[in-house]
């Protein structure tokens, strides 16, 4: 039973979460908050524009994408630069190396136990609240399955420039610092904060060829896509699962090279 | 025991700031990276500002340099409370480990005790950036410079700044009361996304909402109307001073009474 | 002498909040709460001297702690009445802080990032110490302990030892009334535990400081404190001198033996044999309570002569940890 001790872990994350009952209504405020500017700002936006199509995305089309972009944010980011630079400085690190479990997995799974919550808590309300309010206008298809996979590859990729970010504090003492570059590169580059649809052609080309794209665009293009031919599907997922494989192997490298870092110095 | 006035406090922050200034150069890799950190999130906003507009001549009646203005005035106001208040964010830590009750037993303020331990410098790099775009703004609008104009500027500012502060106190004052405050937190975090744009991309409602409700049209754009539109300013403008030291009073009432509220955990 | 502290019959109830185990209780702890209320300290009085060192002792979660931070202005008491120098101290709370010193635990109060002489400077301006008397402190200080090395050392890279030396001489810069020292040894050696309470005697002997100190540590109550008060689940048990509280207990005597074999598998044996007696062992002896009230310590010996070879012995007043634990255990009759 290999996977049992990982859903302990699971289970033991989601008892925690729901410690925390107003730090929910405290969420659910601010992400209606966030809407409800995100709606009137791209209103006003299409409303200067004087046609019904920028960029080949319509008001629907753009605000159903935000916002999902905002949800699967949420449900994303598991502040794990934060936990291994705080887990480093306090020298925790030390006795978390010491459990019967590669570091990597043991914080990822400790983190499932919120995926958990946040997906019923706020991810699946704010997918059900936007299909609902914008009449349909998310095709409910073959396209679905095809997201769900593309959010497990996104997950995994996420996780593992987090990880790779969080690595990185093991030689350094500036967690804000490096989380917050991370962070912004990463919402920007991604498409999560503007539809990358709306960059310039330049900076498209660019980002075609970075991982960042295959977390917030590639997901969220896939469902929004009402009639996905499988050759188009086929290499969005493969290209993520490119990624997902070769970040994963890549911060896997650099966790056991930077480990000798703390065998060395002594932590 | 001497009368304690603004003077002895004043001298004391000094003092604490000078020692704090000089504890911080022995960390000069943390200060580096988090100054760079501090200059990719700016230029991050940047640059989704201008992928977002380049499109649009105008939005909503306000021209592409008013919003820049509107930005950049955000920006400078939200550095003092980046600058000196910046342990809002460590407070629900020392309020969950109990740690908070170091800060009970001097004879000064406890706020400003608290609010004096941590100077953050890397908020004058938004600083810069802020009065660089603002100038940019104000000379592309071709706005007139006079004495007068400045000091409405620099009272305004102020009073946006106070807001903003009131705002982050009260949030961070939540830890008394809640174990899970940092939702709070960024909840009020994040106003300051929403800061630089004009309310009137709202409807009626909701410009009632951000105006008394949650008060996010203070921090840049009343304020800034004074400057930008001084032909119809409106009354709430004018009134925005009284409003923002108010504002600031209360948030400091609450966050004595939380504190003086809080019994500390365990031991 | 006039009482510098005076407590008239405090009481402390909080509410916690009671949770629900496992998975399906954590749900529904989401929808409605059931909330208890805890007296952690009830109804207590005490008056202390200027100038006395009195041990504040109880097992944890007795209430010490809570008693404390009442008497520092940090909590308000449910009911009842407390004094510190003349001030109500949660009411005026700032002009307490400036009468009294606070060693708290573990937690440092000093800058973290600064030496400890800057950290001197900061306080010497926010009490507001006169350039003499702080002076004159520094060099009070300097006579008692070699202070040198550690004021120009940040206090993030001392050790906890010096931290809490540190924390100790911090407290008393501004001469105050009153010092709370909130286990002030707890984690440190034996040394530095020397060290600390010759510091806080010579402290008290000099500038006539009252000082309230919570401990588990024997050895604190045995070098400094002339009155202990024990409480326990917020009910005070006792309030009186060391020496009276051994009187009390006079008729025990501690017979400490040498058997062969395995000392603490051999006390467990005898433990069994004598169940009215208290029997424990260290790596040298074991050590069996006897109250002569009941049967005299020849009686025991000789009970236990028939069954073991006793190879060495030895016979002992109770010693104050005895007294304490047995007060923990048993209460006072």
């Amino acid at each position: 039973m290999k996977l049992k001790k990982y859903l302990t872990l699971t289970r033991a994350g989601i008892i925690e979460a729901l410690q925390f009952r107003l730090s929910f209504v405290v969420m659910v405020i601010g992400n209606l908050l966030y809407l409800i500017v995100v709606y009137f700002l791209w209103k006003a936006i299409y409303a200067s524009a004087g046609t019904d199509i920028v960029n080949g995305m319509t008001f629907t089309d753009t605000l159903i994408y935000l916002v999902l972009a905002t949800a699967l944010f949420n449900f994303m980011e598991m502040y794990t630069v934060w936990e291994i630079g705080r887990n480093i400085q306090s020298g925790k690190i030390v006795l978390d190396l010491l459990k019967p479990m590669e570091y990597r997995k043991y914080l990822f799974w400790s983190y499932s136990g919120s995926f958990v919550t946040q997906f019923f808590l706020t991810f699946l309300p704010t997918f059900i609240a936007v299909a609902a309010v914008t009449h349909g206008a998310i095709p409910l298809g073959i396209n679905l399955l095809y997201f769900v996979i593309s959010v497990v590859f996104a997950v995994s990729i996420n996780y593992s420039i987090d990880f790779i970010v969080g690595t990185i504090c093991l030689y350094t003492e500036s967690i804000w610092g490096i989380n917050i570059m991370k962070q912004v590169i990463v919402l920007l580059l991604s498409g999560a904060t503007i539809p990358l649809a709306f960059f310039p052609e330049t900076m498209k080309t660019v980002l075609h060829w970075l991982p960042f794209q295959s977390i917030y665009h590639a997901p969220l293009s896939i469902l929004l896509n009402a009639n996905p031919q499988p050759e188009k599907m086929l290499v969005t997922l493969g290209t993520q699962a490119m990624w997902c494989i070769g970040m994963m192997i890549l911060s896997k490298l650099f966790w056991k090279a930077s480990l000798r870092q703390i065998t060395v110095n002594g932590g | 025991m001497k009368r304690k006035g603004f003077g002895f406090y004043l001298r004391i922050y000094c003092k604490i700031l000078a020692q704090d200034l000089k504890s911080k150069m022995s960390y000069r890799a943390d200060f580096i990276i988090s100054t760079i950190g501090m200059i990719f999130t700016n230029i991050s906003g940047f640059v989704s500002f201008w992928i977002l507009f380049r499109n649009f001549p105008s939005i909503n009646g306000w021209s592409y340099y008013e919003m820049l203005f509107l930005y950049g005035f955000s920006l400078i106001s939200l550095t003092p409370v980046q600058c000196l208040f910046d342990n809002n964010w460590s407070l629900r830590q020392y309020v969950y480990s109990g740690d908070f009750i170091k800060y009970c037993f001097r004879p000064i303020n406890l706020f400003f005790y608290y609010q004096s331990e941590v100077f953050d410098i890397k908020g004058l790099g938004q600083l810069a950036f802020g009065i660089g775009t603002l100038i940019f703004a104000w000379v592309k609008i071709g706005l007139a410079f006079t004495p007068l104009m400045l000091l409405k500027m620099i009272v305004f500012l102020l009073t946006a700044s106070l807001i903003m502060i009131a705002l982050q106190n009260a949030a961070a004052a939540s830890c008394f009361w809640i174990q899970n405050s940092f939702y709070v937190l960024d909840l009020a975090y994040r106003f300051r996304d929403y800061a630089k744009y004009p309310i009137t991309i709202f409807t009626p409602v909701f410009r009632f909402i951000f105006t008394f409700v949650m008060p996010i049209a203070f921090i840049a754009y009343y304020p800034s109307l004074v400057v930008l539109r001084p032909d119809a300013v409106p009354m709430l403008s004018w009134l925005s001073p009284l409003i923002g030291i108010a504002f600031f009073y209360v948030s400091y009432k609450i966050w004595m009474y939380g504190a003086m509220k809080y019994s500390g955990t365990g031991s | 002498m006039s009482a510098i502290i005076e407590i008239k019959n405090v009481t402390k109830e909080f509410k916690v909040l009671k949770r629900r185990e496992g998975l399906k209780g954590s749900l529904k702890d989401l929808f409605s709460r059931n909330y208890k209320i805890v007296r952690a300290v009830d109804n207590i009085s005490m008056q202390i001297a200027q100038g006395e060192i009195v041990g504040y002792l109880g097992p944890n979660g007795a209430g010490k702690s809570t008693t404390i931070k009442m008497m520092t202005g940090v909590l308000e008491p449910t009911s009842g009445e407390i004094l510190v120098g003349g001030n109500v101290p949660y009411k005026n709370r700032t002009r307490n802080a400036q009468e009294i010193g606070v060693v708290f635990g573990q937690r440092s109060q000093l800058w973290w990032a600064l030496p400890l002489i800057e950290s001197f400077r900061l306080l010497k301006d926010i009490y507001q110490i006169p350039d003499a008397d702080y002076e004159e402190m520094l060099k009070l200080y300097q006579s008692l302990v070699d202070i040198e090395p550690l004021l120009h050392k940040p206090v993030r890279q001392m050790s906890l030892g010096q931290r809490t030396l540190s924390d100790i001489l911090a407290a008393f810069l501004h001469n105050p009334k009153i010092v709370f020292l909130d286990e002030p040894t707890i984690g440190l050696d034996v040394s530095m535990k020397a060290k600390i309470r010759t510091l806080i005697h010579a402290l008290n002997k000099e500038k006539k400081t009252t000082v309230i100190l919570t401990t588990h540590d024997m050895g604190d109550v045995d070098a400094l404190c002339q009155r202990i008060v024990i409480i326990d689940k917020g009910k005070m048990l006792y309030d009186n001198d060391i020496a009276h509280l051994k009187r009390f207990f006079g008729s025990y005597r501690t017979l400490k033996i040498r058997v062969d074999g395995d000392l603490k598998q051999e006390a467990e044996n005898i433990q069994k044999e004598l169940p009215d007696n208290s029997v424990s062992a260290d790596d040298e002896w074991i050590s069996v309570l006897v109250d002569e009230e009941k049967a005299s310590v020849m009686d025991v010996l000789g009970c236990l002569q028939k069954k073991y070879k006793i190879r060495d012995m030895q016979l002992e007043e109770i010693s104050s940890e005895e007294v304490i634990k047995k007060i923990y255990e048993e209460g006072v009759q």
